[in-house]
């Protein structure tokens, strides 16, 4: 009788300290993963990357300092691979956004079924992108391709558009526009929703028309919106890879090679992991230094 | 009884209006959803139908390409294997991401919350290449919990941001009353946060089964013969076969047609899910 009252008094000792340390106890589980699933990986990527790691073939790592990364610095191929990276991103944005900003604006009018195509629009993101990445190679092909067959309507002559080098970063920038565009539509659309309406109204009643109304409120207005839907598509775009790795594998030869892939085919195809590691480490640092320029951006403006 | 500021050149003639926004927004929306109409098309094609040119738009349908699908190619196996990987990074992603969530929005802990973000912004190669050189000491590559590892590395910000949300919209007075009637703090979340949060776990859960689903990138690494996730298996198509169209095309259409219908129950929610990972770049 005693004993049970013994151990039910512990157990009551127990549970409240449970209860009092809650605040420690709730998120330990979630932050000792985080910390196995993602602090503790980035320490090992800065140890391997001082690491001359080949690993395949048996040959132990060797520690070389930072001479991986000396090598990377006259590495012409991650040249190449960086300037690319920066045609992705300059023509991803220029066309993404003001496209995204303007199917936003007409997306925010009324009409009949909006919310229908509202939901079609989702689409192209959710879809898993190796299957729709396919499909465009499909639909590329110079052959029999359907998109060669609409552009021979207007007279355009066969578009090889994942084997000729002038074209193939233009094109993989065109399905890497398909699949975010609506990213951006529907990022601005929720900024654009949340407007007050008595601005517009009493532009309206001063006779601005529709153009002056954009630039000279809307725009400004939905600015800081639109700044994270840059962060976002920079950032990603900083990292793109999946459907260039589906598509080309970044070719033919480097053509389409961006960061992102070369760090993939070094790291994890030809095992040269070392190696690969220090790109991954100058990558997440440019991620990194780019997030921090746009988020104090964003902060500057509002 | 027209309104004070109508825009004038609408004036009388708004259904003109609407009707030219409605086919512009069409017209707009056209490029977008042309490629599941051809990957739907395609997956009811003959081969020979691929190759014609102009492309054939009327054809004879065939169920042949699923047929290889599933019988050439043993996509029940891949389907059982994505299933089980996307559900088991959800289990696990809702387990540790509820309570680490109601800590944050609870007792403020945003160092945490800011931890996970930055998680969204590195890149994927960055924690998959650490990853992928243990397991592969471990031998623990092709294995299932090699994936779910790996995947809840994007799952788990997903699952964690979306729930601090909804938590947080749940007035505390609710828990406070319930900790006044002796409940502790984990009844409270137990008995009072999580039933009250139950469209948010709903929500965060399907966003992750999708993310994983979807993952090419980390599965194509570390999946192997028996583990080979779907988007794994549709890659391949690509590689061993003279490429098969209209096979692929049926695999594609197999692949997306489970993630268009979760995506239209969290349509909501989307946006949100991909600003806080899902990307796995």
């Amino acid at each position: 009788m005693a004993g049970t009252l013994e151990s039910n008094s512990l157990w009551d000792r127990f549970l409240g300290a449970c209860d009092r340390k809650a605040s420690l106890l709730m998120p330990l589980p979630s932050m000792i993963v985080t910390a196995l699933l993602m602090i503790f990986p980035l320490g090992y990527l800065l140890y391997m990357s001082l690491h001359d790691w080949l690993l395949i073939g048996g040959k132990s790592a060797e520690f070389v300092s930072l001479n991986n990364f000396v090598a990377l610095w006259s590495d012409g191929r991650f040249r190449g691979a960086l300037n690319r990276t920066g045609i992705f991103i300059v023509l991803g944005l220029i066309i993404q956004i003001p496209l995204g900003l303007a199917i936003a604006v007409l997306f925010n009018e009324h009409f009949p079924a909006r919310g229908l195509m509202r939901t079609l629009l989702l689409l192209p993101m959710v879809a898993t992108p190796v299957a729709m990445a396919l499909i465009w190679v499909i639909m590329l092909d110079p052959n029999s391709g359907v998109l060669n067959y609409f552009l021979s309507w207007f007279g355009v002559e066969s578009i090889a558009w994942l084997s000729d080098v002038d074209v193939v970063v233009p094109a993989l920038v065109m399905v890497d526009t398909w699949q975010w565009t609506p990213m951006v539509a529907l990022i601005c659309l929720a900024g654009l929703s949340a407007l007050p309406l008595e601005p517009f109204e009493a532009a309206m009643i001063d006779g601005a028309n529709a153009w002056q109304r954009f630039w000279r409120l809307t725009l400004p207005m939905v600015w800081p919106t639109l700044l994270v839907a840059i962060l976002f598509r920079f950032i990603d775009l900083l990292k793109v890879i999946e459907h260039i790795y589906v598509m080309t594998r970044g070719g033919p030869g480097f053509a389409s090679e961006t960061i992102n892939v070369y760090n993939f085919l070094m790291g994890l195809f030809y095992y040269r992991v070392g190696y690969g590691s220090a790109i991954s480490v100058v990558i997440f640092a440019l991620v990194l230094g780019a997030s921090i320029i746009l988020i104090r951006a964003r902060r500057v403006t509002w | 009884m027209v309104k004070a500021v109508e825009p004038r050149t609408a004036q009388g003639n708004t259904g003109l209006r609407k009707g030219l926004l409605f086919l512009l927004a069409m017209m707009v929306l056209i490029p977008f959803l042309f490629p599941f109409l051809w990957m739907l098309m395609g997956s009811f094609k003959e081969e020979i139908d691929f190759m014609a040119y102009p492309p054939v738009w009327v054809f004879k349908p065939t169920l042949e390409n699923y047929r290889n699908v599933f019988v050439d190619n043993d996509f029940g196996t891949y389907t059982v294997n994505s299933t089980v990987v996307a559900a088991l990074t959800t289990f696990f992603g809702l387990l540790f991401g509820i309570p680490g969530a109601y800590a944050v929005a609870r007792y403020r802990r945003t160092g945490f919350a800011l931890l996970i973000l930055a998680a969204r912004m590195a890149p994927g190669i960055a924690f998959l290449l650490p990853w992928f050189v243990l397991f592969v000491q471990m031998k623990l590559t092709n294995t299932y919990f090699a994936l779910v590892t790996t995947h809840l590395i994007f799952t788990l910000p997903i699952i964690l941001w979306m729930m601090i949300g909804f938590i947080e919209a749940i007035p505390r007075e609710i828990e406070q009353a319930a900790m006044v009637d002796g409940c502790t703090v984990w009844g409270a979340l137990f008995k009072v946060v999580l039933p009250l949060t139950l469209p948010g776990i709903a929500a965060s859960g399907i966003l992750s089964f999708i993310f994983s689903w979807n993952n090419f990138l980390f599965s194509v690494v570390l999946a192997g013969e028996a583990t080979k996730t779907l988007p794994v298996a549709v890659f391949s198509f690509l590689g061993y076969q003279a490429i098969s169209w209209g096979p692929l095309s049926a695999a594609a259409s197999i692949i997306t047609l489970p993630v268009i219908i979760l995506a239209l129950i969290v349509q909501k929610y989307i946006v949100q899910g991909l600003a806080a990972g899902g990307i796995t770049g």
